[in-house]
């Protein structure tokens, strides 16, 4: 027998059967591995974190992440809601971090930023999720843009600009500028903002360390 | 190998191909090319998601009423991007953070309509998973191209590995959007004119000379979409 294809409740029943089949799918899919990918998001947090306070690098072994992380880090009471507070002591001195998530041009950028607890200077950043776009903004997330802001003073004005330069970097410590991503102004303020109010959020809870 | 899946292989990774003759895909050629890591998980996505959604369509090509069919095409490919999305989420967190922005252009990319449209509609599931596959490959040698030119110039290095010496000055022009299309339009003006030169001699053996280059008109239709 030739289905009727074209007929209105053909057509409703079939869509119907399609989206939940496909649908159904998606959430086992979904739920089987919820547990999975909370564990690497809780790993790449805690990752992010020793990075930040320079405690380990991209050649950090996986299994020696967490006991590095549970033998340094301490974790502090939230200074504010969605705020995360660290601190670690390195060489007998006392650093501070927070993670936080601030707006970036798409969407939310959540990053770690370490620093001396009065917030002096920068001890590292990691970007943890952005959304920025591709190839443009997106480039924040890279090693090299991060690395600028590793012992960078913070300036008077308690921010750390950042500003267009030759593109390669800038490896001035003292004069609390950084090299933007190139082609990516917009993104560049909304990480300057982002650095201001961690900065802030360290001096909030530094004086406790 | 039969006849048919030679011509498959033979449109998808040049006569028919996705960039220089369908123009689709032009979006994410625009965004992702400046960068040759990018581009390959790009490519990669774009092939994956292709192949298994035509095989999907074609499969179901019998029982999918007309009207509703373009509904179906999108479920069924956005439910392959997904699923890409949470088994890399989960296995592959470092791949993953690389791809979360591209996820999206995936979707949106019109090579994957286009072939489930076109191609695996009216053909047998099997020889619609080649076509995906071959239109992915031929979307992206075009790209992986265009992606060594912008990277070397804008940034001086090939998948992150520095080329250059200290006295090279990066092409900024070559990290942002514009010389894609600069890029872009010089490829296919090229592969355009060395299909019609190819076209010209193979005809020049006596028949028609007025009738060189029908794919121009069918490259035109094609970018109207």
């Amino acid at each position: 027998m030739k289905l009727k294809k074209e007929s209105i409740g053909y057509v409703v029943a079939f869509t119907f059967v399609v989206c939940v089949a496909f649908v159904a799918l998606l959430a086992v899919a979904n739920q089987l591995t919820v547990e999975r990918v909370k564990a690497n998001q809780s790993f790449a947090s805690h990752f992010a974190v020793l990075k930040a306070f320079g405690l380990a690098d991209a050649s950090t072994a996986r299994d020696q992440v967490e006991s590095l992380y549970a033998s340094r880090v301490k974790e502090l009471a939230a200074p504010a809601p969605g705020v995360s507070a660290y601190s670690a002591k390195i060489d007998d001195k006392s650093y501070a971090a927070v993670k936080l998530t601030n707006p970036g041009l798409w969407g939310p950028i959540t990053a770690i930023l370490a620093a001396d607890p009065k917030a002096e200077r920068v001890r590292g950043l990691e970007i943890l999720e952005q959304q920025e776009t591709p190839g443009l903004g997106g480039r924040i997330g890279e090693p090299w843009f991060n690395a600028q802001f590793a012992g960078e003073k913070v300036g008077a004005d308690g921010k750390i600009h950042v500003v267009q330069g030759s593109g390669k970097g800038d490896p001035d410590k003292e004069n609390s500028k950084v090299d933007a991503v190139t082609g990516a102004s917009r993104t560049s303020d909304f990480v300057e903002a982002l650095v201001a109010k961690a900065l802030g959020d360290i001096r909030a809870i530094g004086g406790a360390l | 190998m039969s006849p048919a899946a030679k011509k498959v292989i033979k449109d998808g990774l040049w006569t028919n191909t996705p960039i220089f003759v369908q123009v689709l895909g032009i979006c994410s050629t625009l965004a992702v090319t400046n960068n040759l890591y990018n581009t390959m998980v790009m490519v990669l996505g774009v092939t994956f998601a292709t192949a298994m959604g035509c095989w999907t369509l074609s499969l179901l090509k019998d029982l999918i009423p007309r009207k509703v069919r373009m509904i179906v095409q999108v479920l069924v490919l956005s439910f392959y991007v997904i699923i890409i999305d949470i088994l890399l989420r989960a296995y592959q967190p470092t791949i993953s953070k690389q791809l979360g922005p591209y996820v999206g252009l995936i979707i949106t990319n019109c090579i994957l309509m286009g072939r489930a449209e076109a191609f695996a509609a009216a053909n047998k599931p099997g020889l619609s998973f080649l076509d995906g596959v071959m239109n992915g490959l031929g979307y992206g040698w075009v790209l992986l191209a265009i992606a060594t030119v912008r990277e070397f110039l804008g940034f001086g290095t090939l998948f992150g590995i520095k080329l250059t010496g200290a006295s090279f000055t990066p092409w900024t022009i070559m990290v942002m959007a514009p010389s894609a299309f600069f890029l872009v339009a010089l490829a296919l003006w090229g592969a355009n004119a060395y299909k019609a030169k190819a076209e010209a001699k193979a005809k020049a053996g006596g028949a028609k000379p007025g009738a060189a280059n029908p794919g121009a008109g069918q490259t035109a239709a094609a970018a109207k979409r």
